[in-house]
């Protein structure tokens, strides 16, 4: 499968224009304007995002930038240097890695704000955080803080049972789980700049995120083959915008930087999910909660640009010390499942 | 008869970050000048993670991406001493775009704890996210002056401003003079680092390495924001806008990232300087 994502022109405004119409207007009324110096009202002469699809070009360009890398789950400042000196291209500042979430229970929230501060002023990568699904005001607050990146994710106990936050109106960009093309486009078109698999987070165990990567990808193909009429029925079945599933069809891929996410414990597992054309990594729980954090980030961080190279990956997986125990997914109980989370 | 075309082969970094934009635009490029050029060159763009692949490459583009994570892959994968022979010992055509800016710079500051690596080729100091984070990222519309000295004619005659992504960018906070070792001055303020220096290898290379930085563009955006206060110009208040891009002979660096707009007119212009670096080499060498 044909895994390029070709430059923005005209991409982003396809991408920007759907499901913005409603979604300012909504937005204007519940988010106060933070940013209202002089400076930027000036710079709109020169600069250009006023326009929102140009808005929409700069939040999924970031997300550009990190391809070929890989993000880590950091829950302090010390953990935060330890990836960046390993290679990370960012970090996701939370309070628990899912795998603590999983083993302690109770609900999942956004981390403090000050320890996700800490971790800003430390690092000089971009730095990620996680808002509950639907939880828009933590979301603004995300934003008011000046974190990189928002991940809407089903890992912190959802705030809303049936909607996701609206993500364009926003300046920061946003990334969002998926398990199946339906839900990727769903997310795109809320504003989501960036996408990853759903996984099964917390459990180093990658069969879900490879089951999630492969279904995007078989329905991705079942799609470029269809006619128009055709693309309009598939649209209705897997709940997706039509022309944003029509663009994916002629794309042949996500229209946006896709990670894998959720389960990636090794370099291996990382170099799976790259071959099965995923552009990047999140490893959440795998690095911090293994013998060697250190060594163990940085023979990711080697597999992920050497993925298809098994000489080097088997060279950066020597003693790696014990890897995280994990939780087989096979035997986990339906409720314990947090891919399901969200829709 | 037929002489065989000569075949040069342009490599884009692909450790980490927007790769493959750049051998989009790459593409792009290589048919916007063949559609002008009677007799052009037999191009070939390919992605570069080991030093053999790089040794076949005639000209590199270092593209955007997290400048720390490149420079830690590069170093870890052998890459970074035969970058720096690439770039300054050998003297091939270079273009850092972003994160390949801050690699490219012989002096950089705000990097992380610690420091980074550079590779060197540009005697400039360049400042890591200069803007500030992710949500002051921003597009403009500039005005790039160079792009009508390219021979293509659609990109000589066209006068659209140039859409240009921010993301997190960089700026060239200060042309340094040239020095033929290690930027000592540089090196010893604080939270600034330095690349090591090279020697150029031969007499084409040298005669490359000896050229003065060039300012290319800058982003008159800051002057303008205060001219709105006074009547005073950006000259008059010492500021003419950020430098954004800079060349010295054939190292070029941009702080925007051309290869996210899927506009190949920066492309064209650098594949035309690829070819006059190459052509010089070559008289040179009669």
């Amino acid at each position: 499968m044909a895994t390029i994502l070709p430059p923005t022109d005209g991409l982003a405004n396809g991408l920007a224009k759907l499901g913005l119409s409603n979604g300012d207007a909504s937005h204007n009324d519940s988010k106060p304007e933070t940013k209202s110096d002089v400076t930027s009202e000036t710079q709109s002469q020169i600069r250009s995002d006023a326009q929102p699809e140009n808005k929409f070009e700069v939040k999924a360009g970031l997300a550009r930038m990190l391809k070929g890398g890989v993000i880590m789950d950091v829950v302090n400042a010390e953990q935060a240097r330890i990836a960046e000196d390993a290679g990370a291209v960012a970090v996701m500042a939370l309070e628990r890695v899912p795998a603590d979430i999983r083993a302690q229970g109770g609900v999942a929230r956004m981390s403090d704000p000050r320890m996700i501060k800490e971790i800003m002023e430390t690092v000089t990568i971009p730095v990620m955080a996680k808002a509950r699904i639907g939880h828009f005001v933590e979301c603004q607050i995300l934003e008011a803080l000046g974190v990189d990146y928002i991940d809407e994710s089903e890992v912190l106990t959802p705030a809303d049972a049936t909607h996701h936050v609206e993500k364009h109106p926003f300046s920061v960009p946003f990334v969002c789980g998926c398990r199946n093309l339906g839900e990727a486009l769903r997310r795109i078109s809320e504003g989501a700049a960036m996408i990853r698999t759903k996984g099964e987070a917390g459990t180093g165990d990658v069969i879900e995120a490879v089951r999630h990567m492969r279904t995007v990808n078989a329905e991705i193909s079942r799609a470029a083959g269809m006619s128009p009429e055709e693309l309009r029925v598939l649209a209705k079945e897997i709940g997706a915008p039509y022309e944003l599933l029509k663009k994916t069809a002629e794309l042949r891929r996500l229209p946006v930087v896709n990670f894998a996410a959720g389960g990636v414990a090794t370099p291996a597992d990382a170099a799976l999910m790259m071959q099965l054309g995923c552009d990047g990594v999140f490893v959440g729980s795998g690095i911090f909660k293994s013998g060697d954090a250190a060594k163990r980030a940085k023979a990711i961080v080697q597999a992920v640009t050497h993925f298809r190279d098994p000489k080097v990956l088997a060279e950066v997986s020597m003693d790696l010390g014990e890897a995280m125990v994990g939780i087989n997914c096979g035997t986990m109980d339906e409720k314990e499942r947090l891919a399901k989370r969200g829709w | 008869m037929t002489q065989s075309r000569p075949q040069i082969t342009v490599g884009v970094l692909a450790l980490q970050g927007a790769f493959s934009e750049h051998l989009q635009l790459l593409q792009q490029a290589a048919a916007a000048l063949a559609a002008n050029r009677v007799a052009g060159p037999a191009w070939r763009f390919t992605e570069v993670r080991t030093p053999a692949e790089l040794d076949r490459c005639d000209a590199l583009i270092i593209p955007g991406g997290e400048s720390t994570t490149m420079s830690l892959v590069a170093s870890r994968s052998g890459m970074l001493e035969p970058l720096r022979d690439f770039v300054k010992a050998h003297r091939k055509p270079t273009w850092g775009t972003c994160a390949g800016l801050i690699l490219l710079a012989e002096s950089a500051n705000k990097t992380k704890k610690g420091g980074q690596e550079l590779i060197g080729g540009l005697d400039v100091r360049v400042e890591r996210n200069h803007f500030g984070r992710q949500v002051e990222s921003f597009t403009a519309e500039l005005d790039l002056p160079f792009l009508a000295a390219t021979e293509a004619v659609e990109t000589k005659t066209d006068k659209r401003p140039f859409r240009s992504v921010f993301i997190r960018a960089p700026v060239v906070e200060k042309i340094l003079p040239h020095t033929a070792g290690m930027q000592v001055v540089e090196a010893a303020k604080d939270g600034t680092i330095v690349a090591p220096s090279r020697m150029p290898t031969d007499e084409v290379a040298r005669r490359e390495f000896d050229k003065e930085v060039e300012i290319m563009a800058r982003l008159p955006g800051r002057a303008k924001a205060w001219s709105k206060f006074s009547d005073a110009t950006a000259r008059e208040i010492g500021e003419e806008g950020d430098i954004i891009a800079v060349r010295q002979g054939n190292v070029f660096g941009t702080s925007f990232h051309p290869e996210l707009t899927g506009d190949e007119r920066i492309h064209v212009w650098w594949l035309e300087q690829v070819l006059a670096a190459i052509s010089r080499r070559e008289e040179l060498l009669q």
